[in-house]
């Protein structure tokens, strides 16, 4: 019975450990017994690619990843197990690149003339190693990182549309509405004058043609005119009159000196008047406020009341002097 | 009395009770330890533990397993409709029935069936004066019956978890197949896309510490019966309740000391 015991646990415990390993290789994608290749590429950084991701081929699954190692000089090397079957591109590199929003990743191998057009991959294969045995590996940029950058972007959407909102409240609307109507109503008088001008413009381009023929028939009579003065220039009577009128210019000019030195007397006059103007302003002013004796003597009651005093005084003192000059003056001869 | 002393006096039988406690436990996992030198005593037991508390608790864990795994792909279907891939159902299955169903879920039935059956057995032992009579016969009790328990307990456990992994990630990927329309390509793609051995590496070393803890409670608890067939029951009842208690316990434990702070990929 024990021995029954001991061969049932013995079972079970060799069935589940069997069947626990080989779910666990099954689900890790461990090809155990399967002829493969291996394949290294370098890179500066992995992101997040991790043991077990699919290595693809022209979109094909092609094999797996299974070592991520450091390397020396700051590379990052990554063992790949290939599938015997799969033929290389000729010149490979390899690109670490999300396989799909969820934080998958992959390793894709692709011919070094269909990278992306990235100036960024294409620097990172060409620093990478050109060893024969390890091929030049890139990463693109996660789904974390894109995310970041376009957060990045969004925000600065975010804070211009905040500065536009600030910029163009209601009060701007309302202006901005005003100076619509304003351009619309100064489109409407711009269209009216248009009109008013053309109207102008008609009877404008009218009185021209009348005046061009009105300088026609000058034209002509000007012509004749200077056809006679022509015969006259023959005779003496000519260089009479310019004679003359050389006199009446000379004349003419002293006259006009005469009258300059005139006006240059009455200038320096009318300056002297002005300056007696102002003086005779700056007294008057004084007077008025009162300042200095006659501004006294003008602005103040009393002392008038007094001199009127002093005029009635002396007058009546006058007056007894001439009638009793005896009894003011006395003349003794010794 | 004074009231003063009286409060004091509480406060410290009550202290006096719980050292009491812990060092009796202590000295009961003490023996255990010591009785595993004791090979010749517990390793012919240990097989015939191992398969009534290992081999045949494997139906109703696997039971439990496949309904967790049904029960999983639907809740997972049910949460990501329209939002997430339906291949992530393969993800969720795989991470919560390896992470957690499977280990705690399984522990809790067998906290139930191995905590319960140990503590009845060793009780009833005890109640009836087996455990005396072996005692007398210069056997150690706790090498020959509580050993064997608990080796086969920490052993097996691990094994049955490792299987209601298997079967419950299978449940929901049939489910996901049947129910949810979701080819099994795309199933296993969910489910390789984040797995790590080390998600089957935890779920196990938990279970083994769940598998410790529920025969190591069934053992003392059992031990510890007294006053005949109440008293057995009531050491299977506690059994069954401190072992439930452990297990959420040490699930917490595991997850603070070992998951916190660990990168998922």
């Amino acid at each position: 019975m024990k021995r029954v015991n001991d061969a049932i646990v013995g079972l079970v415990v060799l069935v589940i450990v069997g069947a626990l390993g080989g779910a666990l290789a099954w689900v890790k994608g461990s090809d155990v017994g399967k002829r493969q290749h291996e394949v290294v590429a370098r890179f500066h950084d992995v992101g997040n690619a991790r043991v077990g991701n699919v290595v693809v081929i022209r979109g094909v699954v092609g094999g797996r990843i299974q070592g991520i190692e450091l390397a020396p000089a700051g590379w990052v090397d990554v063992r790949m197990k290939l599938d015997p079957t799969v033929q290389m591109p000729k010149e490979p590199v390899v690109l670490l690149n999300e396989s799909s929003l969820f934080g998958e990743w992959q390793a894709t191998i692709v011919e070094r003339s269909a990278l992306p057009h990235d100036e960024t991959v294409r620097q990172q294969i060409a620093d990478a190693p050109h060893d024969g045995n390890v091929l030049p590996g890139a990463t693109l940029p996660g789904i974390g990182k894109l995310t970041a950058v376009a957060g990045q972007i969004a925000g600065d959407v975010a804070n211009v549309a905040g500065r536009v909102e600030v910029a163009f409240d209601d009060q701007a609307a309302r202006e901005l509405r005003s100076s619509i109507r304003n351009v619309s109503d100064l489109s409407k008088t711009l269209a009216t004058t248009v009109r008013m001008h053309a109207s102008d413009l008609d009877t404008l381009s009218n009185q021209l043609r009348t005046a061009i023929a009105t300088m026609q028939r000058t034209v002509i009579t000007v012509q004749g005119t200077a056809e006679r003065i022509d015969s006259a220039t023959t005779s003496k009577q000519v260089r009479d009159i310019v004679e003359n009128l050389a006199m009446a210019s000379s004349d003419l000019r002293q006259t006009s000196t005469q009258v300059r030195d005139l006006a240059g007397r009455f200038a320096t006059s009318q300056t002297r008047l002005d300056s007696f103007l102002a003086n005779s302003d700056s007294v008057m002013v004084k007077i008025n406020r009162g300042q200095g004796s006659l501004g006294l003597f003008v602005t103040d009651a009393s002392m008038y009341r007094r001199t009127d005093s002093l005029l009635v005084q002396m007058r009546a003192l006058i007056a007894d002097i001439q009638a009793n000059p005896k009894r003011y003056v006395s003349v003794k001869l010794f | 009395m004074n009231p003063l002393v009286g409060g004091l006096s509480v406060i410290g039988a009550a202290a006096r009770r719980l050292l009491a406690t812990i060092g009796s436990e202590a000295r009961f996992v003490g023996d255990v330890a010591i009785g595993l030198r004791d090979l010749r005593t517990w390793i012919p037991e240990t097989t015939t533990q191992a398969l009534k508390l290992g081999v045949q608790s494997l139906p109703i864990a696997l039971f439990i397993a496949t309904f967790t795994g049904i029960v999983l792909a639907l809740l997972a279907s049910y949460s990501f409709t329209g939002a997430v891939p339906l291949y992530f159902v393969g993800t969720l299955v795989g991470k919560t029935v390896m992470l957690e169903l499977a280990p705690v879920l399984t522990g809790l039935a067998l906290a139930g069936r191995v905590g319960a059956n140990i503590a009845a057995e060793l009780g009833t032992m005890r109640v009836t004066e087996q455990i005396d009579a072996l005692e007398t016969l210069t056997y150690d009790p706790v090498a020959y019956l509580v050993v064997p328990r608990v080796v086969s307990g920490t052993l097996m456990f691990p094994l049955i978890v490792g299987a209601s992994m298997i079967v419950g990630v299978g449940a929901g990927w049939i489910a996901s197949v049947l129910l949810l329309h979701l080819s099994s390509p795309e199933f296993v793609k969910g489910l390789r896309l984040f797995f790590q051995t080390f998600d089957v590496e935890y779920g196990l070393v938990k279970s083994a510490s769940f598998g410790f803890a529920v025969t190591l409670i069934g053992s003392r608890r059992g031990l510890r019966a007294e006053g005949g067939a109440v008293g057995v029951g009531r050491a299977a009842t506690s059994a069954v309740v401190y072992s439930a208690v452990m297990i959420l316990v040490l699930d917490a434990f595991w997850a603070v000391t070992w998951l916190l702070g660990r990168e998922s990929t």
